[in-house]
């Protein structure tokens, strides 16, 4: 059994210790709001925070989540209205969606850590997440956004 | 697989209005839930339930258009509702919907009419039966914010009143149907506003449910096992034995040449799935590689000369020979992936005959069609209950995991989740077929164009989409070559390649490579003839004022005419092409501007302008959100995608290797520029990806003198192009 402890709540789940984080949070405990892209690290789509850093909960065995607070997107604000989230909705960023949890969660993140980022910082903090619908310039955008109102 | 899907029915559908069954139904006759539950449900499009709250059905796929909204919108408009009461609500697959397709940028264009008549009929009915129930006449009442108000005396009825006292009992054949008047674009207070999409607050909190976010109770894991060659591989024998050793096994399941293991969980399938031992005939295109279909296509470009035209006007080889000057060069362009961040996925369940399929479709009916037969049940017991996709682009049009996970939950009897990981996601992809074009081109002495020659190698996807043309062609590979161009002789022969490689239709479909090819040469030939290329344009396109007038537009906003001054290394390149359908074309011209570095040949675009008349405008920031995402779409195809073959399979395994454009690769800017227009709608959502080939080649162009032909425009590639260029 490993305890984790999601958006404030803990949780026993019976899974291999190298079990990626990303599937039990999927599949076993079923919030799915993080999403699986490749598996390798490459897209994002499955950024989670650990203790508030992202992080790619496909590269993240459980056992690197014990002991630590771990968020995902249902937990980023309770009534997702973080600056983020906000943000996200009044420059109308996604299309399809599907990798907006990933980008949102990395852009909080990156908003935490460096509250009023260049341009440059945005775009080497926000490289690593893939967007097949290509919305970067929004996201640019709402990142900017957001960092007036952080 | 042979699609139940005619080519019949999709010219039927073009026609607006297809894929709705419209026919106001008689009140009362409780035929769905929702009006047993006292909603009226005048149509197949929209429910009003007896508070007022209008639910629309949309049965497009949402791919990230917004398309629920802007179908919405046109309802909402002509039904004159109050926009806070609409809802959207994406339906299981029926026969009663008609033709459940969406792509092709062709939902708005297909149903404008058909929505803007659902919502005037109802309108209409809703009218009659206040005014009935008021004791005032019709005439006398008006329709707006969701209420029908007698205007003399200020009386009014709310739409909720009316359904919940039951009050329409008439109903609109079709003829009346046809007969009402619709409003004039001057009078719209919906369409044609800036309305926040409904989809997008559930796609910022991680609500949004897809395809791999369903759940049924007593579900269990499934993984296939995936031959070693796109096709044509056949099972020789299944080892299972190690794979029975994981924790969480469940079963083996074969069926024919499809191998899958079952698990408790999705780490225990992975699991099982890494210890099974398939062995396999790699069949008749082991052997296939980038190398030997290259090779091919240039074999048939050379020496089919029996494969049927695709255009064929006036006396080419004859004005070729009389040219003054003539012109030749080859197009090609790599394997391009749909590659949806999603992979393909499905939540498969067989109960009592039926067959439900939880995945996000974008072809409904050809899924029920396929997998009826191939079940051997009715098309009807197939039921697709749509989810949002997480992408499209086309490769949702496949039912191809929905058969794999409807095998096995039959042979295991449990609900059963497949999600492909993204290596079997990529191997199992349906790429844009790579083509050649080799075209020729011969001016006069006043620098016109007369002759055009194009040979055109593809593969077809079109036996899976209604088949083939009398003459063997497939109309949605060759689209695009016939362009808008005044050229008195003409030739465009379409070669049909197979490979071995399963093709399929991927955004924006043909013209992404015949736009390429037509764009790039006439640019060419523009130089040839010693004219300003955008002049040149313009001078050929009398009959499509339209497309001139967005190339103006274009040209206007991004500076063409100061080119002479830019940096050096620096270009800016023009397209215009017809995209999507020549039936229903949105005029669309795009500006690149580049950078070429000459030492390693790689390309960086600095900005993008884009002019769109896409007819009358739905939602202006769907448009624009659709036009600059497409953009960047085809930039990515133009910079990064390339899918190779080796031993009959995509040689690429994860995005690592099959790259994607990411933002630190697009450019400061994408301004677009929405012509206003009262023209009937067209479509956005792909248009916008065959300018950008064509105007970052030509851009490449004027910033180093080299043409690159390859796509996609790779450093090697621009590198190799500038030494031919200096030699």
């Amino acid at each position: 059994m490993v305890n984790l402890s999601i958006n404030g709540t803990s949780h026993s789940v019976d899974v291999p210790s190298d079990a990626p984080l990303l599937w039990v949070i999927r599949e076993h405990l079923q919030m799915t709001g993080t999403k699986f892209g490749c598996g390798m690290g490459l897209c994002g789509a499955c950024t989670v925070h650990l203790d508030g850093a992202a992080v790619r909960s496909c590269q993240t065995p459980v056992s690197q989540a014990v002991g630590k607070r771990i968020t995902t997107i249902e937990g980023l604000d309770p009534e997702g209205r973080h600056p983020v989230q906000l943000a996200w909705i009044a420059e109308q960023v996604p299309q399809c969606g599907y990798c907006q949890s990933g980008q949102i969660m990395q852009a909080a993140s990156l908003l935490a850590k460096n509250p009023h980022p260049t341009d440059q910082q945005i775009v080497d903090g926000m490289s690593g997440n893939l967007c097949r619908c290509a919305t970067y310039i929004r996201i640019k955008r709402a990142i900017k956004r957001a960092a007036q109102e952080v | 697989m042979t699609s139940e899907v005619s080519r019949r029915d999709f010219l039927k559908a073009s026609a607006a209005g297809a894929g709705f069954v419209l026919t106001f139904r008689i009140a009362g006759g409780a035929t769905s839930a929702a009006e047993a539950a006292g909603a009226w449900e005048p149509n197949t499009v929209f429910t009003i339930d007896p508070s007022g709250i209008i639910t629309v059905h949309i049965t497009k796929a949402e791919m990230g258009q917004g398309v629920g909204t802007a179908l919405a919108q046109i309802v909402a408009e002509e039904l004159e509702a109050d926009w806070r009461d609409i809802r959207i609500d994406y339906p299981t697959s029926d026969p009663k919907y008609g033709l459940m397709l969406t792509g092709g940028s062709w939902s708005v264009n297909w149903t404008f009419d058909a929505l803007s008549r659902a919502g005037a009929g109802a309108r209409h009915l809703l009218i009659e039966a206040a005014a009935k129930h008021m004791n005032e006449p019709a005439s006398e009442c008006i329709a707006e914010g969701n209420r029908v108000r007698h205007l003399p005396s200020g009386k009014f009825l709310t739409y909720g009143d009316i359904v919940s006292k039951g009050l329409i009992t008439a109903t609109l054949s079709d003829e009346e149907l046809k007969k009402i008047q619709l409003k004039k674009p001057a009078e719209y207070k919906v369409i044609g506003k800036w309305i926040q999409r409904l989809d997008v607050p559930e796609k910022t909190n991680g609500r949004a449910k897809f395809g791999i976010d369903r759940f049924l109770p007593g579900m269990v894991y499934a993984k296939v096992i995936y031959p070693p060659t796109r096709t044509g591989s056949k099972v020789v024998s299944v080892d299972d034995s190690e794979a029975r050793k994981v924790k969480g096994y469940i079963s083996t399941v074969r069926e024919g040449d499809i191998v899958a293991v079952v698990a408790e969980n999705y780490l225990a399938a992975v699991a099982a799935q890494g210890k099974m031992r398939v062995t396999w005939d790699k069949g008749p295109h082991a052997n296939v590689t980038t190398d030997s279909i290259t090779q091919d296509y240039w074999n048939k470009a050379k020496n089919d000369t029996s494969a049927p035209s695709w255009v064929d006007v006036g006396d080419a080889d004859g004005a070729l020979a009389k040219s003054m000057k003539t012109h030749e060069a080859a197009f090609w362009t790599d394997y391009v992936g749909h590659a949806p961040l999603e992979p393909m996925n499905c939540v498969a369940r067989y109960q009592d005959g039926t067959f439900d399929f939880f995945s996000g479709s974008q072809f409904q009916t050809r899924a029920m069609g396929d997998l009826s037969k191939l079940f051997g049940v009715k098309p009807e017991q197939i039921r697709v209950h749509q989810q949002y996709l997480g992408g499209g682009f086309g490769r949702r049009l496949e039912p191809d995991v929905m058969l794999e996970a409807g095998l096995i939950a039959k042979a295991v009897g449990k609900p059963v989740k497949l999600i492909r990981s993204r290596e079997d996601d990529i191997a199992r992809d349906f790429y844009r077929s790579c083509t050649l074009q080799v075209l020729k081109g011969g001016i006069d002495s006043s620098g016109a164009v007369i002759a055009w020659k194009n040979t055109l190698v593809c593969a077809y996807p079109g036996e899976r989409y209604g088949g083939l043309d009398k003459q063997g062609r497939d109309q949605f590979s060759l689209n695009g070559s016939d362009h808008y161009y005044d050229i008195p002789n003409q030739f465009v022969r379409a070669i049909r390649a197979e490979t071995g490689m399963e093709v399929g239709y991927v955004r924006a479909v043909a013209p992404n490579y015949t736009f390429f090819a037509v764009e790039t040469f006439v640019d060419e030939l523009a130089h040839l003839a010693g004219v300003d290329p955008l002049e040149f344009r313009l001078r050929m396109l009398g009959g499509a004022p339209r497309l001139q007038n967005a190339l103006r537009l274009v040209a206007d906003r991004a500076g063409w005419d100061r080119r002479s001054s830019l940096p050096k290394n620096v270009g800016l390149g023009i397209a215009g092409v017809t995209a999507q359908e020549k039936s229903s074309p949105t005029w669309t011209a795009t500006v690149i501007q580049a950078r070429v570095d000459p030492g390693t040949g790689a390309v960086r675009v600095e900005k993008i302008w884009c002019a769109v008349d896409a007819g009358l405008v739905v939602n202006p920031d769907g448009v624009r959100n659709q036009m600059q995402g497409s953009l960047l779409f085809g930039l990515s195809n133009a910079l990064k995608e390339r899918a190779t073959v080796k031993g009959g399979q995509i040689a690429q395994t994860n995005f690592h290797e099959y790259q994607l454009l990411r933002m630190n690769e697009i450019p400061d800017d994408v301004e677009v520029y929405v012509v206003q227009s009262t023209e009937y709608p067209t479509g956005v959502g792909e248009p916008g990806v065959t300018t950008v080939l064509p105007a970052l080649s030509n851009a490449i162009f004027a910033a180093s003198g080299a043409r690159v032909r390859t796509s996609p425009f790779l450093p090697d590639r621009v590198l190799k192009a500038l030494q031919e260029q200096k030699a």
